[in-house]
């Protein structure tokens, strides 16, 4: 198991968005989700992946199998050295964008995952991490 | 970068869209290009999105088919989301998209015979 517990992937171009979504889709079919989690999942990460390659451009996706009181689940981190959110809890509410895009990115991925923490510091990045965890 | 086979059929008086499983930004985009040219092409009253193979709907794939289906309604036609996965329609919903004015259908049969009863075109 531990060969494929964890692993890494780069985001720089607009392609990866696409490629992104099959390393999560294999990684959390792997730790066996279902299809309706392993959906969300995997829209949560194209939402995250492509945040990243529109305010800043490339950064790096990372995924880890996780337990917790006996309750496996998967851990994506997307980490970026972009502009940064000034306001993060606005970036939270749904409808909210600097850019033409919906704005349901951050706060759809967060309805999608069971938790989320986002960590940004204007001018040095932006760090999200989301986790589902396993039904028992 | 090559996207992704985009299959457009003209049927009667329709089009019949396939969207490929798991489409890139660029994909999706072209096939809005190439719908409203075979629409404007054909001149259709209709037109069925099979989104049966479809594995994820993000934002920005749900951004360009509502914009895709005011197109078409603006250019006098109907469109119809057929045979969304349950999955994704779940995630969807969760996600908060919405498809504006798409009708929908559980396939690309009940599509057709919706849009054989649909009034045509938007009213615009």
């Amino acid at each position: 198991m531990n060969a494929a517990s964890h692993g890494e992937f780069r985001i720089g171009s607009e392609s990866d968005i696409v490629a992104a979504r099959k390393v999560v889709r294999n990684a959390a079919t792997a730790l066996g989700f279902g299809i309706t989690d392993v959906t969300r999942i995997v829209t949560a990460a194209s939402e995250l992946t492509r945040n990243i390659y529109h305010y800043a451009r490339s950064g790096v996706m990372r995924w880890r199998a996780i337990s917790r009181d006996a309750r496996l689940g998967l851990e994506l981190t997307f980490e970026d050295s972009g502009p940064g959110i000034p306001d993060v809890a606005k970036a939270m509410e749904a409808g909210f964008t600097t850019s033409k895009g919906l704005g349901l990115g951050l706060p759809g991925a967060k309805r999608l995952m069971d938790e989320m923490t986002v960590r940004s510091q204007v001018g040095k990045g932006t760090t999200v991490e989301v986790r589902k965890w396993l039904r028992k | 970068m090559a996207t992704e086979n985009i299959s457009v059929i003209k049927l009667r008086n329709l089009l019949l869209v396939t969207v490929p499983p798991d489409p890139d930004d660029q994909t999706v985009s072209a096939l809005q290009e190439q719908v409203l040219q075979a629409m404007a092409q054909h001149e259709c009253r209709g037109l069925v999105l099979d989104i049966s193979t479809v594995e994820t709907l993000d934002s920005f794939f749900a951004r360009t088919i509502a914009e895709t289906v005011q197109m078409v309604g603006l250019m006098g036609g109907r469109t119809v989301l057929a045979g969304m996965r349950a999955s994704v329609a779940v995630t969807a919903t969760q996600l908060g998209l919405t498809m504006g004015k798409a009708l929908t259908a559980l396939d690309v049969d009940r599509a057709l015979d919706l849009l054989d009863s649909a009034p045509s075109g938007d009213g615009v």
